[in-house]
């Protein structure tokens, strides 16, 4: 029978005396410290508005959906500049995400690159340093909140200050999305005015035999209430603003945090939201809510186009509601950022078209038309058109509001690289679930927050 | 060859271990800090104790029933329906396990194929979540393992019988064995190697599992599905900690070997 197993064994093991030397030389040989040693400069010695007439080729690398804007956009900035070429290259946003790091930094780089954070990349001087560009195409005469996110510090942590590394053609808006015919059973004829009045709903909701709230908890969507909570309670953004931007020192383990926490908690308990919310994604849920399922549905006006086309007519949109009546609003905001990595060459022509997008009318329009992002922008620009008392309509007037309350405010999942996934997302799990208690859950936000920082 | 593609990269791992680097810029030497993090961060243990439950999905259950499977096909007459079996069988080995991670995701979701098979059969008491489950989430993860590698386990365990020779069957049946008797005398012995190999395998895919958590749960809920695969995978990408990655990487590797270390020293055993 095995005959093989007759052959003496011991020739097939490798042996420790000879295989030793030949790990430790594979140890010797990768001595010395990884890494770069020196930095590169991140500023741009000489910036020029003009492109030149020589052809040349703008790279622009994009997540996926943005794919067809950014086609739009880049054969209306050819028709301007004939020997411009934009060529635009889709990535899934995740893998995006977690390559551009290595994508900027080898050889081969695009002249354009979409951001999620800026992770290292400052500090790295991947990034080139667009303040030189701001000042030449007057873009520092535009309001500058729009720009707060964008600006990191010499540091390379702490945001809303500092240089400007990026700007994008329209900005994500959060807010919350209603099911008109089901607001109507429940008597709702138009968006609660006030926190107690939407909580007020939630419950008639609930005793209607309604699902009062969709949430896809199991991708983050619980975060977006936790945050508006937590912004209402503190009668002010400062802390969180702070807090985003890496500020030192900035704590957001407060009552307000708590309290937000124990609000959220409080609903699931009441039975406010769907019974698998951790479990469901952020495909699933706008489908669901689309279909019927619950009153309203917090999310960013990146839905708006999708729920406007299924959702046919039946579908609302509304700022998460203040503490009072004529408080400010506050909504959670971010740019879709695109940044030069330093080492493109084709600096100015990238920058020429950082400027094209935020100002021109046509360009402006299709971003909100593709993307349901509004613009921002000078503030004398005129605002792009939408249907009226449509969805995306909605959004965007949302948005002006928010522009005038100065109530722009970062996302929560943006103040650390991994904020979103190792920190938000299962402790709001955690916190839905009863499997922690808001003081907990406070607390653990705040730690993986400086455990990050000291990294 | 092997020194430049495995012992050089192995190395560098170790060596960046003792770094604290972002995968780009200088890198600081750390000492044992990411050691140390490892031992101290219950998420980062936690992970590891999910892979050892793993285990169990990946390789207790799947050489068990693939035993039992193969022994039942043995016995059928060599036709279509032995050959069917073993396709069917086989099938999910050759899917990628991201493929099977998506399908399962659907199969367990709240109007999922589970939960409709359990209303159907009038168990609607037991339907959930699954992955959204805090108690049911880690074994659904296991249950999809468990499929991976069942068929794979099943088809090697049928070759290996193949290999036994028949004479011992009629011998431990003259001795007037019964079926259980013949599994225990005759086809359990004469598997050792094959069961070794399908331990091995098992016990490695969960200690290293990453595609299937990464897309039927990634993590959650809670961290109750987090394996090292993933927060190694999020250490480097997300959080850009490559000696922190390293470590753990290097304690996933050491902690493979030193599980399948007996799993070989059994099969070897005469």
């Amino acid at each position: 029978m095995r005959t093989n197993n007759t052959l003496p064994r011991r020739s097939r093991r490798p042996s420790w005396p000879t295989a030793l030397p030949v790990v430790l030389t594979a140890l010797l040989a990768s001595c010395g410290a990884p890494g770069a040693q020196s930095p590169l400069s991140d500023t741009p010695t000489s910036v020029s508005t003009s492109i030149g007439d020589a052809p040349v080729t703008l790279e622009v690398l994009v997540s996926t959906p943005d794919v067809a804007l950014y086609e739009e956009l880049g054969e209306a900035f050819q028709d301007k500049h004939p020997n411009v070429t934009v060529q635009v290259t889709g990535e899934d946003f995740n893998s995006l995400t977690t390559n551009v790091p290595r994508l900027i930094s080898g050889t081969e780089v695009p002249d354009l690159v979409r951001l999620a954070s800026f992770g290292n990349l400052v500090e790295d001087r991947l990034l080139t340093n667009l303040d030189p560009y701001a000042e030449a195409y007057g873009w520092t005469e535009w309001p500058q909140s729009q720009f707060a996110s964008t600006r990191v510090d010499d540091d390379g942590r702490q945001r809303g200050t500092g240089h400007l590394y990026g700007a994008g053609p329209g900005f994500g808006l959060t807010g919350m999305y209603y099911n008109k015919s089901l607001a109507a059973q429940i008597g709702m004829t138009e968006p609660p005015a006030t926190l107690d009045a939407f909580e007020e709903s939630l419950e008639k909701a609930k005793d209607a035999g309604l699902l009062p709230l969709m949430v896809n908890g199991k991708d983050g969507g619980l975060a977006y209430p936790l945050q508006n909570l937590q912004m209402n309670y503190a009668g002010s953004t400062q802390v969180v603003q702070d807090w985003n931007y890496n500020k030192p020192g900035a704590n957001i383990d407060t009552p307000a945090l708590v309290d937000a926490a124990t609000t959220l908690q409080s609903w699931s308990e009441e039975g406010y939201l769907p019974a698998d919310v951790n479990s469901i994604d952020q495909t699933q849920a706008p489908a669901r809510f689309a279909e019927g399922e619950g009153v309203f549905f917090p999310s960013g006006n990146w839905q708006a186009p999708t729920l406007q086309d299924a959702g046919g007519g039946e579908i609302g949109f509304f700022l998460f509601p203040p503490e009072e009546t004529g408080d400010p609003f506050t909504a959670m905001t971010a740019p879709g950022v695109l940044a030069i990595p330093t080492k493109s060459s084709q600096s100015d022509v990238a920058a020429a078209f950082l400027d094209f997008i935020q100002t021109d009318t046509g360009a402006r329009q299709s971003t909100l038309d593709l993307l349901g992002l509004p613009p921002a922008g000078p503030s004398d620009a005129s605002l792009p058109d939408s249907e009226p008392g449509s969805l995306v309509s909605g959004t965007v007037e949302s948005f002006q509001l928010l522009l005038e309350s100065d109530g722009l405010v970062d996302f929560m999942s943006n103040s650390t690289a991994s904020m979103h996934a190792n920190t938000l997302i299962p402790q709001t799990q955690l916190l839905v679930a009863g499997k922690t208690s808001p003081a907990e859950f406070s607390a653990a936000v705040q730690k993986d927050y400086e455990d990050e920082a000291e990294k | 060859m092997y020194g430049v593609f495995v012992l050089y990269p192995l190395g560098q791992s170790v060596q960046f271990s003792f770094y604290e680097w972002d995968g780009i810029g200088p890198a600081t030497p750390a000492g044992l800090d990411n050691w140390r993090a490892i031992f101290t961060e219950p998420e980062l243990l936690g992970s590891v104790i999910h892979a050892f439950v793993l285990i169990f999905f990946y390789t207790v259950l799947p050489v068990g029933l693939g035993l039992v499977a193969a022994s039942l096909i043995r016995e059928l007459r060599v036709g279509t329906f032995n050959t069917t079996a073993r396709v069917v069988l086989f099938i999910p080995q050759v899917l990628p396990p991201v493929a099977a991670g998506i399908a399962w995701t659907w199969m367990f979701s709240t109007d999922g194929l589970v939960n409709q098979a359990l209303g159907a059969v009038g168990l609607e008491s037991l339907t959930r979540a699954w992955l959204g489950d805090f108690t049911f989430a880690l074994p659904a993860v296991g249950v999809i393992g468990f499929w991976l590698s069942f068929g794979f386990c099943t088809v090697l365990l049928l070759s290996g019988i193949g290999k036994i020779d028949p004479s011992l069957y009629e011998a431990a049946r003259l001795d007037g064995a019964g079926r259980v008797a013949e599994f225990f005398a005759v086809t359990l012995p004469g598997l050792r190697g094959e069961i070794a190999v399908c331990a091995t395998i098992g016990t490695i895919a969960a200690l290293a599992s990453f595609d299937v958590v990464q897309i039927a749960t990634q993590g959650g809920p809670g961290y109750q599905t987090m394996v090292p695969g993933v927060e190694i995978y999020r250490l480097t990408f997300l959080e850009q900690r490559i000696g922190q990655a390293s470590a753990l990487a290097v304690l996933l590797a050491a902690l493979v070997l030193l599980v399948i270390w007996p799993i070989q020293r059994l099969g070897r055993h005469e």
